[in-house]
């Protein structure tokens, strides 16, 4: 190559042929993570769900129960996990606040999650719990890692305590996002009371000296933007019981709380609108860039080998040099 | 000789492109001054 041109258009095709695979390998898994002090909150709704009266101890039907939950990034927990664990981590300090149709506070249960930026596998260190029990987490919760495959994965059941496999079901299109849905079932398991119970006096100890155990089970299901990871859209058919103990007097059981629990219209599509976006930004990364860096690389390529053949003309001194047999001696 | 020159230039730039981008996209943040919710927001 001779011509000034087609040695900056081959530097730019292997530049940009470069950039393809080290965008794709080692740009994306370095950048795409869950930054540190992310907030998010969302609103769930169970409308004409079954409650328990904690006055009376029985059930009754009400129009409607909000959860609200939040999931805050706290960065000064996440800098001091990350300089033993030698890599990106994220704590999640949450809440699942539930209120009654008169606003009054049926249960709040706080929660801290640590998992790696990137993969969202769980991180186990000091301080990880749910309602303040130190728990040893497995599984996913709340996200599923980028690039989420068509298979089942382990979530974590806050309630229970317990991982089991959430299994992939099918592709679906949910408001026109390709989604994977998600579904798992946790069958009656005897779960812990919350701390905070909605009456004052009663506590998790007292009710324990009654005898009352408390169950829960659970069909959870999550449609899943795949690119992203995150749920665009969830919902839980979740049912609670006490059972036994003197506080139900002769009864066996009553129901603590039953209802069909969806998020809120205004909060799935603020979450699509979301997930659209940051869609966008990763595929940009995995494919449109790689595959769009690859071709021009291939094209500049060419080109360069173009130029570099005009340049080459019968009657160029140093084409005929090259082309001019070597004198041979015997 | 140049045309070696030139693509070991090319490769050197995506690999710097590169490993700044990483840098940049390594920071942190803050944690938010916002409260765990024990209220229903209005919206999102």
């Amino acid at each position: 190559m001779r011509h000034r041109t087609g040695l900056i258009l081959l530097a730019l095709a292997v530049f940009f042929a470069a950039l393809s695979p080290l965008l794709r390998w080692y740009v994306f898994p370095s950048v795409a993570k869950i930054p540190a002090g992310q907030y998010q909150d969302m609103v769930l709704e169970a409308k004409d769900a079954t409650l328990l009266d904690y006055g009376t101890f029985t059930e009754r039907k009400v129009s409607k129960v909000t959860i609200v939950q939040t999931l805050k990034g706290n960065v000064e927990a996440s800098e001091k996990i990350e300089k033993t664990a030698g890599r990106d981590i994220v704590v999640w300090d949450g809440l699942s606040y539930v209120q009654g149709p008169d606003g009054e506070m049926v249960s709040k249960i706080p929660e801290r999650y640590i998992f790696d930026a990137h993969t969202q596998e769980p991180v186990h260190a000091t301080g990880e719990m749910v309602d303040g029990d130190p728990i040893r987490r497995e599984g996913l919760e709340f996200k599923w890692p980028f690039l989420t495959e068509k298979r089942d994965y382990e979530y974590f059941d806050a309630q229970a305590r317990v991982t089991a496999p959430i299994h992939y079901k099918g592709t679906q299109d949910f408001r026109g996002v390709e989604v994977y849905y998600f579904e798992q079932t946790i069958p009656w398991t005897e779960v812990p009371f919350p701390r905070t119970m909605p009456v004052e006096g009663i506590t998790r100890e007292t009710v324990a000296e009654t005898g009352t155990t408390r169950w829960y089970t659970t069909v959870r299901k999550f449609w899943v933007e795949p690119v992203t990871g995150a749920p665009v859209y969830g919902e839980e058919i979740h049912k609670e019981e006490l059972r036994g103990g003197t506080l139900l007097g002769d009864r066996e059981k009553v129901t603590a709380f039953a209802g069909h629990v969806k998020m809120r219209e205004d909060y799935i599509e603020h979450t699509v609108d979301m997930v659209k976006s940051q869609r966008l930004l990763v595929l940009l990364m995995t494919s449109y860039l790689p595959w769009g860096f690859l071709g021009l690389g291939v094209l500049l390529l060419a080109l360069a080998l173009y130029v570099e053949a005009r340049g080459r003309r019968p009657g160029d001194p140093e084409s005929s040099r090259a082309s001019a047999p070597e004198p041979v001696s015997a | 000789m140049r045309a070696l020159i030139a693509a070991a230039t090319g490769l050197a730039l995506a690999f710097a492109l590169a490993f700044a981008i990483t840098l940049l996209g390594s920071t942190t943040g803050e944690t938010s001054p916002k409260p765990l919710l024990t209220t229903v927001p209005a919206h999102p």
